[in-house]
């Protein structure tokens, strides 16, 4: 078991309910488990189906179990399914050290469809994001996960993102021996495809 | 395949709280559960009937918590043992039930599981259980961390056959669903008879009959219980202490608060300054363990949710001793340092923690916090609670809304508990007026209907889901036939308990454990009682709607079933009725008198008000294909299309 | 009449209309946008719209109204009386067919003149009113001079026609002709006077207009539960008033029934108490029930019309010339009792909207600066 660069190590996954935050988070944290690490996840959900924003919490650490909860400014990396997502978790969570990974395609909240509210052009929010954090990524993780025929793989492409950034230790075998025990078989090879195409996303 | 299962004793796997509370329970070797699905309690019933074969389970879901207690209890006077989660709701609904018992005393190991939901993250109150320990007068453990979940309720069973009563588990969300490390124990050979054994001495506890009469016997009796349960407590495992020998401050806690409070001690380096007693035992108190750690110290913080409840039992056992222990002040939810609502976390302990101690905590850098929050407040719009796209419900407000307004009478609907409690927001267009407990809505419906002498000729709808209408409705429906109530309810069916995920309830032909089981008609259940029933298709707008306006003139009880299965549920999951389409000639965007109505107020996510064309959009990610919407655009503009079969 | 505080849509429509019971339930904000419904005798708001302007409110007859501007723009000002709005020409007339006048109120000239107009191509659609469900009303549009025929009988009750006419000017009909009460003919005008020209309401298929002379209409929530109390809602063929008397007449299968005039005043809409037009002031053509100093049977199957506009007359003249109606002399008193019954109901309205705004200057839809009002008020 590596030590971790920070310890714990903070990791929130933001999205809206319905973009598999929730199996998103289990699949990471699976990861960095079966590696020997203690693992913390905390989840909001139960209005999580109805558009509401959804958020996990994941703590990382060698040596003991923390608070289902990152302190306030606490993060050290936030994985957003969705872009204005990201800005609102910094709002609380986030610091000058922050990376921050975020998806492009927006999931526009009822307010903005009911044209009560604007949603934010995607410059702004990367302006917005790199401001606040200090690194950004952006991924054109849905787009690529509907290429693939399914727009849900965009969690998939997220955690791959996640791996090719060579923060935490995982690996692409790691992530393989996961899915192989949260999904069906035949479901494997299209998951794998898109964990390479997130680790590919922050190589280049 | 079933990780529990898998009798991997001593390795450490990551556990969501709900199924370390099933690995404990596996692990004590329990015979039978019984519950009602419930936000944050479900995951454990569910859980459990995933590997009933394998373990020799019988698992049921109940039709409400109070017949799950009793089912659950039968077990345990049949001599095996038995688990009966619900969320905190269901203990009110099970308590008449539970008083009883908790004087008849039982025999199998029976724990009852209570999954409160501080901060009301997913309930419509922020209801505490840890009151009916107290109140019933049973014993109660909370687990700290995921580890103690599993190993609290392993215990739990053998405390229960100890002293032959009910023992009570009290989760809450920030354990039942979050997740952590947790080393497993062994899993113990599958075996279980049941016999109810009643021909011994009334009074044996054993072999006699089973009751909670002679009220004075059985109650001292129960008190000798806990008297041994006071002494067990003394010497428990569950309750720890952590910090310096004689702490400035002695932070007394329980619960998912233990990880909060150890946190905000490291993140104000006090760990050297403050005593953590964390307690696993918290009803009753074992007295001598807490006087000898308030003994520690002059300053005591008592660090819980919900209601100041530990506070008050150690308040009382201060001052019982404090003649030997000396005069303490307290700090908690009574003096405000911890908050006396919602959930806690660890920056509100820090906060009250830093107050107490005089110690700086800043969470965020000042003009970082500034700005980012800047920037949320102006370009993170709020996500308002929304019916999914292809949502039955959406559908059946729209309905029900136009009907009201036509009818013109101020009607009103009464919700119920479930997704479409969402009716009280813009989602489900404002509709539901008046909501609380399981089955309430009908049975104020049945209230109002009994206005008219009063002057008030309001109509009123009641709304209930397929699972609610079991659960608590049909008493209340009883009531409405042989009272004469004028109102109308709505069942809104979706074929399943949609909220909690999808658990089978007795009107689908399915049991817990996925087999074939007798499926209760609700229309046949509502005829027979005498109402009359009509039902639609809630995707038929105008049908529906002008049957809402005609039962809604007609007197008495009528019962309409809105039947279309729920957008979510696993037959229906990624299946499209229709490929929609908007047709941009047809479309008269900002220019038509619509006022933009298919996204400003029919509100379906699927659909997008696109600033470029100034036209409505289908999002084509989001869209399910109900194609309910092509019904509201005034000017046909949203068309529905056959699917591309496959 | 303050206009400032919603704007000119809906809200204000609700609050100031709706809210105050000055609605006649005409229609003329039903079916332009999805947010009103005519259900029940009622104009209902089915989900709240926010546009601070709207047709709905532009054309609403209970909303401030320009008359004079009205006047000017759709009558010959020498035609132009205070009492009765512009007449060219008045007679007393019946359908010349006695089948028409048999299913139609009086004498049948209203069924008589909208069939010519379809039979002509004047119009190829009819709005008119239809009898309902429990004795509910609403406006229907048709193409059939059959089917304008079969719902010739008076209504007495709300029937919200003009969302029936929104609803035919945006189908193919091209050549539209709509019989309305007075407050309907002027939701008509107000469209006609095309506020938002770029959203004009397809207002230039409107080709006529035959008023009813009107007095009030019955609220239907209110007249139900009396008619259940004297028959079954089903027998009930038709209803009148019976000059002088005092009562209202309902005709069952099985005979007629009176009912007092104490019973039926409090079931008048609100929104007709405050109406200054008996004659529909501006339609094309207006008919009414005749009033002549004669016996009732004999009254009941003549018309008085009053033609207003070129489009009335030339309409007149052709049913004339066809043999279509039946005309009698007009006695030389007749049309000056018309006006002074006229006149006395713009007194008795304008008493009851001042004793509602507690000013005269306050006069809720109409303008103190009218030359009519100017003339009544001084």
């Amino acid at each position: 078991m590596k030590p971790l660069i920070q310890d714990p190590y903070n990791i929130i996954l933001a999205g809206v309910g319905g973009q598999g935050n929730v199996l998103a988070s289990r699949v990471l944290a699976n990861m960095l488990s079966r590696q020997g690490y203690f693992l913390t996840i905390g989840e909001t959900f139960g209005a999580s189906q109805r558009g509401g924003s959804v958020m996990s919490h994941l703590r990382v650490s060698a040596a003991s179990t923390w608070s289902p909860q990152i302190p306030k400014g606490k993060a050290h990396i936030i994985i957003a399914l969705e872009p204005v997502e990201a800005i609102r978790i910094l709002a609380t969570y986030g610091n000058r050290q922050v990376t921050v990974l975020t998806n492009t395609r927006p999931v526009y909240p009822v307010s903005v469809i009911a044209g009560e509210c604007n949603y934010p052009e995607t410059d702004i929010i990367k302006k917005t994001l790199e401001r606040l954090s200090a690194r950004v990524w952006l991924i054109d993780a849905t787009e690529e996960a509907m290429k693939l025929g399914n727009p849900i793989l965009s969690n998939i492409i997220m955690i791959g993102a996640v791996g090719g950034l060579g923060l935490l230790p995982i690996q692409l075998e790691d992530f393989v021996s996961v899915i192989g025990e949260t999904f069906p078989e035949k479901l494997l090879s299209v998951n794998q495809q898109a964990f390479e195409i997130g680790q590919n996303k922050v190589k280049k | 395949m079933s990780k529990w299962i898998e009798n991997k004793e001593g390795m450490r796997v990551l556990l969501m709280g709900n199924e370390a509370i099933v690995r404990g329970a596996l692990e004590a070797g329990v015979h039978v559960a019984a519950g009602y699905p419930g936000t944050p309690s479900s995951e454990i019933i569910e859980n459990l009937s995933k590997v009933a074969r394998e373990r020799h389970l019988y698992v049921e879901w109940s039709t409400n918590e109070k017949i799950s207690l009793e089912v659950a209890a039968a077990a345990s006077f049949a001599g095996l043992r038995a688990i009966c989660p619900m969320k905190q709701n269901g203990v009110n609904v099970a308590s008449d039930f539970l008083l009883h018992l908790a004087g008849s005393g039982t025999r199998g190991g029976l724990v009852l599981v209570s999954c409160d939901d501080p901060g009301a993250l997913s309930s419509a109150n922020e209801g505490e259980s840890r009151h009916f320990a107290r109140m019933i007068e049973i014993p109660l453990l909370e687990p700290g961390d995921f580890q103690e979940a599993k190993d609290m309720t392993r215990w739990a069973f053998e405390l229960s056959e100890e002293i032959k009563n009910i023992v009570m588990v009290r989760s809450v969300t920030r354990l039942s669903h979050a997740s952590g490390s947790v080393r497993l124990g062994k899993l113990p050979e599958k075996k279980g008879t049941a016999e109810f054994r009643f021909q011994g001495p009334f009074l044996n506890p054993d072999t006699g009959p089973v009751s909670s009469m002679p009220v004075a016997y059985h109650h001292d009796l129960q008190h000798k219980k806990l008297d041994r349960v006071r002494e067990l407590f003394e010497e428990s495992p569950f309750n720890t202490y952590e910090g310096p020998e004689k702490p400035e401050l002695l932070v007394i806690t329980s619960s998912a608060c233990t990880l909060y409070c150890r946190e905000a001690l490291n993140l104000l380096g006090l760990k050297d300054r403050v005593g953590l007693l964390k307690l696993g035992t918290t009803w009753p108190l074992p007295p001598k363990l807490v006087k000898s750690y308030l003994a520690k110290a002059g300053k005591i913080l008592i660090v819980e949710e919900v209601i100041s409840f530990l506070e008050d039992s150690v308040k009382i056992l201060a001052a019982e001793q404090a003649a030997e222990i000396g005069i303490k002040t307290f700090y908690g939810k009574n003096d405000g340092s911890i908050p006396m609502i919602g959930e806690l976390n660890p920056d509100l302990v820090a906060a009250g923690l830093s107050k107490i101690m005089g110690v700086p905590y800043l969470s965020m850098d000042g003009a970082y916090e500034k700005e980012a929050q800047e920037a949320a407040g102006s370009l993170a719009p709020g996500r308002e609670l929304n019916f999914c796209p292809g949502c039955p419900h959406r559908a059946s407000f729209w309905s029900i809304h136009k009907a009201l307004q036509l009818d013109n009478r101020q009607g009103f609907v009464c919700g119920d508990i479930g997704c479409y409690s969402l009716g009280a927001l813009p989602a489900g267009f404002q509709s539901v007026k008046i909501a609380h407990a399981m089955g309430s809505g009908l049975g104020l419906a049945c209230g109002f209907g009994k206005l008219g002498d009063f002057g008030m000729d309001q109509p009123t709808i009641a709304v209930c889901g397929d699972s609610t209408f079991f659960h608590a409705v049909l008493p209340a429906l009883v009531n409405a036939i042989h009272q004469e109530a004028a109102t109308l309810l709505i069942i809104l069916d979706n074929s399943g308990t949609a909220m909690t995920g999808f658990q089978p309830h007795p009107g689908l032909p399915i049991n817990a454990v996925g087999q074939e089981a007798p499926k209760v008609d609700i229309a046949r259940v509502c005829e027979a009682m005498g109402a009359k029933v009509v039902i639609r298709d809630p995707f038929n707008l105008e049908e529906t709607r002008a049957t809402i306006n005609a039962l809604l003139e007609q007197g008495g009880v009528k019962v309409l079933i809105l039947r279309q299965i729920c957008a979510l549920s696993p037959e229906k999951k990624g299946k499209e009725d229709y490929r929609m389409q908007i047709d941009e000639s047809r479309c008269l965007g900002d220019e038509c008198g619509c006022n933009h109505l298919c996204t400003r107020i029919f509100r379906c996510p699927g659909l997008i008000w696109d600033k470029g064309t100034k036209k409505s959009r289908i999002d084509e990610v989001i869209c399910v294909g109900c194609g309910v919407c092509a019904d509201i655009c005034p000017n046909g503009a949203i068309m529905r299309e056959e699917p591309v079969s496959l | 009449m303050s206009d400032t505080i919603q704007g000119h849509g809906q809200a204000a429509l609700r609050t100031r209309v709706r809210e105050t019971k000055f609605c006649t339930a005409c229609g003329a904000c039903v079916n332009l946008c999805p947010y009103q419904a005519y259900y029940q005798d009622e104009v209902v708001t089915l989900h709240v719209c926010d546009l601070q302007e709207g047709r709905c409110f532009a054309f609403c007859p209970r909303t401030a109204t320009d008359l004079d501007s009205l006047r000017a723009r759709l009558f010959d000002p020498q035609d132009l009386t205070p009492e009765i709005g512009a007449v060219k020409d008045y007679s007393i007339c019946r359908a010349a067919d006695e089948k028409i006048r048999r299913q139609a109120q009086h004498g049948g000239t209203v069924s008589a003149l909208m069939s010519l107009a379809l039979e002509e191509g004047i119009i190829d659609t009819a709005v008119v009113a239809q009898g309902g469900d429990r004795f509910t009303h609403q406006g229907v549009a048709v193409g059939e001079a059959a089917e304008v025929r079969k719902r010739g009988k008076s209504k007495f009750i709300a029937a919200g026609t003009i969302a029936a006419f929104n609803r035919a000017a945006q189908s193919d009909s091209q050549k539209i002709g709509v019989v309305a009460t007075p407050c309907q003919a002027l939701a008509l005008a107000k469209m006609r006077m095309k506020p938002f020209p770029e959203k004009d309401n397809n207002i230039d298929k409107l080709k006529l207009v035959v008023g009813l002379f009107c007095g009030w209409t019955l609220s239907w929530k209110k007249l139900i539960p009396l008619l259940k109390t004297r028959t079954n809602l089903e027998e009930i063929v038709g209803m009148d008033i019976p000059p002088g008397k005092g009562q209202v007449a309902v005709f069952t299968q099985t005979g007629a029934i009176a009912i007092p005039w104490e019973e039926i005043d409090p079931l008048v809409r609100e929104g007709c108490r405050i109406c200054l037009d008996t004659t529909a002031e501006f339609a094309d053509i207006s008919v009414g029930s005749a009033r002549l100093p004669e016996d009732w049977e004999t009254l009941r199957s003549w018309n008085q019309v009053i033609v207003r506009t070129k489009t009335g007359q030339d309409l007149i003249d052709l049913a004339r010339k066809k043999g279509i109606l039946e005309f009698r002399e007009v006695p030389a008193e007749v049309l000056e009792e018309l006006k002074k019954a006229a006149l006395n109901k713009k007194r008795t309205a304008l008493k009851t909207i001042m004793e509602k705004t507690g000013t005269p200057e306050d006069l809720i839809y109409v303008d103190r600066r009218d030359s009519v009002i100017c003339r009544i008020l001084g």
